[in-house]
């Protein structure tokens, strides 16, 4: 346990200190000024359906959101026992509780529990913005999830999140991010212990506060059990709500869970996401 | 100067997060927490021993010691258990093979400790139980995939 606290206090310096972003010690401004509290129609939330974004938090605002999954896959029983059991709501859901805070400029940090008893941990730097010039977003991205209230099975994880925005349609998201310890056997036992996730997202803008969402996460090397998680979804923004209405073919939003797959290519799944800017 | 320091500080996280956070065996292998996917320690801790759960040693019945002859013409004696094991027929179940390297779903020896349904027989070791725990199959099991040496 003393060797995770160590990692994750080096992660953590390691992506707060060692990118200082772009035009930072210029614009360390009182709040209410800060061009991250400006809607961003293109890109309204912290997350896909699992996988990040790069909209910047705002220093010292915050971020709730809910995820939920119901366990029934919607092609299990006839379309009657399914409208009956109201398309998975009586069979039990994974379901996950999220805040991130906006620690200083460019820099979010966070906490995911789902409920199977996984705590993740994950911080997000800020590297390039679009709107300073660059022809794309850049984001670093660490997170750590153990199981057992974080007490077994530790899987960290580093990547990026790479962003273009296809005004007015929408953005458009790749992610490449490597996992270390996806596999829950020993080393010993298992061929790799470690996978390379290469997320491919979009959101895009179907009315002024309508998307679609669709993700993709391959895993293109390493341990690689199980279907790659894929879900799409249609979410409604009101203010600084979303309403997400997703359908995946897993029930993975840590990234362990994401790495380690979905279950079948076959199984699909309905689920929602609600999540809440305080700021 | 930036650019090294950082990448000095990734390559040192990098490994920290791969040394710290991997599962250990012991956890996995119950009451043999010693037990490694070698021949080796399979005899020690399998084939050999009676272990901690009260499961009993295969070669109470598998053995040629005091003159005995094994059962099932299988001897797991400490020394002879590999030529009696890989590539060798099974002599219960005709066309099976004990241990076929690196395909332990096909090999005879995991369909016995499994109670398969194609198996000859009564599931090992002989009795009700204890059997193996699911941490000491995945070992073996794992001697088998990685080519069943005599290590």
């Amino acid at each position: 346990m003393n060797r995770v606290r160590i990692v994750l206090l080096v992660l953590v310096a390691v992506i707060g200190a060692a990118w200082p972003s772009p035009g930072w010690a210029q614009t360390r401004a009182a709040p209410v000024d800060d061009i991250d509290l400006d809607l961003v129609p293109m890109q309204p939330d912290f997350s896909l359906v699992t996988l990040p974004t790069t909209l910047r938090l705002p220093r010292y605002k915050s971020a709730f959101r809910v995820t939920h999954r119901f366990g029934r896959p919607l092609a299990e029983g006839s379309f009657g026992s399914l409208a009956e059991d109201l398309f998975g709501l009586d069979s039990g859901a994974q379901i996950g509780l999220e805040y991130r805070f906006g620690l200083m400029r460019g820099l979010q940090v966070g906490l995911h529990r789902t409920s199977d008893r996984t705590i993740e941990f994950f911080g997000e730097r800020d590297i390039w913005q679009e709107r300073d010039g660059h022809p794309v977003s850049i984001a670093a991205v660490a997170m750590i999830d153990g199981t057992n209230n974080f007490k077994d099975s530790y899987t960290p994880a580093l990547g990026a999140v790479v962003s273009r925005t296809l005004a007015p349609l929408g953005t458009v998201y790749i992610e490449p991010i490597w996992v270390n310890n996806s596999n829950p056997l020993p080393s010993e036992l298992s061929d790799d212990n470690d996978s390379v996730l290469l997320g491919i997202g979009t959101r895009l803008r179907v009315r002024p506060t309508v998307y679609v969402v669709a993700e993709i996460i391959p895993r293109i090397t390493g341990h690689n059990p199980g279907a790659n998680q894929a879900a799409f979804a249609i979410e409604k923004r009101a203010g600084g709500h979303s309403f997400q209405l997703n359908f995946s073919n897993a029930f993975g939003t840590t990234i362990g869970q994401i790495a380690r797959g979905g279950t079948s290519n076959d199984d699909w799944y309905m689920g929602f996401n609600i999540s809440r800017k305080f700021y | 100067m930036q650019r090294k320091m950082l990448a000095g500080a990734l390559v040192l996280a990098l490994s920290a997060v791969s040394s710290a956070c991997d599962e250990k065996l012991s956890d996995v292998t119950g009451p043999t927490p010693n037990l490694q996917p070698t021949l080796s320690s399979i005899q020690r801790d399998i084939f050999s021993s009676t272990d901690a759960s009260g499961r009993l040693a295969c070669t109470q019945c598998h053995s040629d010691a005091g003159g005995r002859t094994p059962s099932g013409g299988l001897n797991l004696r400490e020394g002879v258990a590999f030529a009696g094991l890989v590539g060798i027929a099974s002599r219960g179940k005709p066309g099976a093979v004990r241990v076929i390297a690196g395909d332990p779903d096909n090999s005879y020896l995991i369909h016995k400790l499994e109670t398969r349904s194609d198996i000859v027989g009564v599931r090992m070791p002989r009795g009700n139980g204890p059997f193996l725990t699911p941490g000491q199959m995945l070992v073996l099991r794992r001697w088998i995939a990685l080519g069943a040496r005599n290590d």
